[in-house]
């Protein structure tokens, strides 16, 4: 697959999820659940951050810089944070549920495009680092 | 069992955790997680209580104590370099420094899981003064009950965290003395 049809489908999978999430808005005409987007947009972040960080720093003394043998803390901390802004991705939508601030379709639909919007961001950088070096993780 | 200095006849590192590097960035996530829901399960409860709430009782600030608690004591626990924890008090290569430091280390650490064990108590205790003695039904006891749900997904949050930092990759080499 070359890479112009990986960024059309990319791109048309990223517009469905932003779709999804402003017709939760709209058909509801309640705006609250856009603070989805925002946070899916947050949580591929930290990561983005602490790899450059991590490429940046310099790797004298240190065996084995690129694996993840001997993680760093600044790393840990960007993957928890991660773990963080994904759940609450989640678990936003349904607090506003639970608390009668938005409709069950609403919370549906934005769950649903928020995370197509994550994980179109994260595959994403997946295939376009896994062309400059073959044998990286997922990188999520 | 030939060598005699291990204090209890089963010793701990009889159970060795699965060593690998994907494992254990997975339990950093999961620890991310964990935290995050029990964070949203304190403030679904606060805006239930403001918004839906049939009754008169209202989350105030007196259940948000046990949460920051348990965040301090979650911060504190998991701040701590680890390599301090584990030095022996005869090592004559960490020198007199690291002594103190080892000791400093486990005061700061009793400290953390004694906020974290605090903060979870606190929630149970609010739970039965503020809700179950005056016996609430459910809707309103559901305030109380996320409460517990918030401290007992920190804390678990902090054990995850915790045995996940502790997993070694089989290649790595210790160098800890």
């Amino acid at each position: 697959m070359n890479p112009l049809n990986k960024i059309i489908f990319l791109s048309a999978f990223l517009a469905s999820g932003f779709l999804l999430i402003l017709l939760s808005c709209a058909l509801y005409n309640n705006f609250k659940p856009l603070w989805v987007i925002l946070i899916f947009l947050l949580a591929p972040l930290p990561n983005i951050v602490s790899s450059s960080i991590d490429n940046n720093r310099d790797d004298f003394l240190r065996f084995n810089s690129s694996d993840m043998n001997n993680p760093s803390p600044v790393q840990e901390f960007c993957k928890s944070l991660t773990g963080f802004l994904i759940v609450s991705g989640v678990a936003l939508p349904l607090t506003f549920y639970h608390t009668n601030l938005v409709e069950f379709g609403s919370m549906l639909m934005s769950i649903v495009g928020g995370l197509i919007v994550y994980f179109d961001i994260t595959i994403f950088i997946w295939f376009f680092s896994e062309e400059e070096d073959e044998n990286d993780d997922f990188n999520f | 069992m030939e060598n005699s200095n291990h204090l209890f006849r089963f010793n701990l590192s009889m159970l060795h955790l699965p060593k690998s590097a994907k494992l254990r960035s997975f339990g950093v996530y999961l620890a991310g997680g964990l935290y995050a829901i029990g964070f949203w399960s304190i403030i679904d409860a606060a805006i239930y209580s403001k918004t839906v709430n049939a009754s008169i009782v209202h989350v105030t600030f007196v259940d948000w104590i046990p949460f920051i608690c348990s965040t301090l004591g979650m911060l504190i626990v998991n701040s701590i370099e680890k390599s301090n924890l584990f030095v022996d008090s005869n090592n004559s290569f960490s020198g007199s420094g690291g002594n103190t430091n080892a000791w400093a280390a486990r005061v700061i650490l009793f400290l953390g899981f004694a906020l974290l064990a605090g903060g979870l108590a606190g929630s149970f205790m609010v739970f039965i003064l503020k809700f179950l003695l005056k016996q609430y039904t459910f809707p309103t006891l559901g305030m109380g009950v996320s409460n517990i749900v918030c401290n007992a997904c920190i804390m678990l949050s902090c054990i995850t965290l915790w045995l996940s930092q502790n997993i070694e990759d089989e290649y790595s080499y210790n160098l800890a003395l």
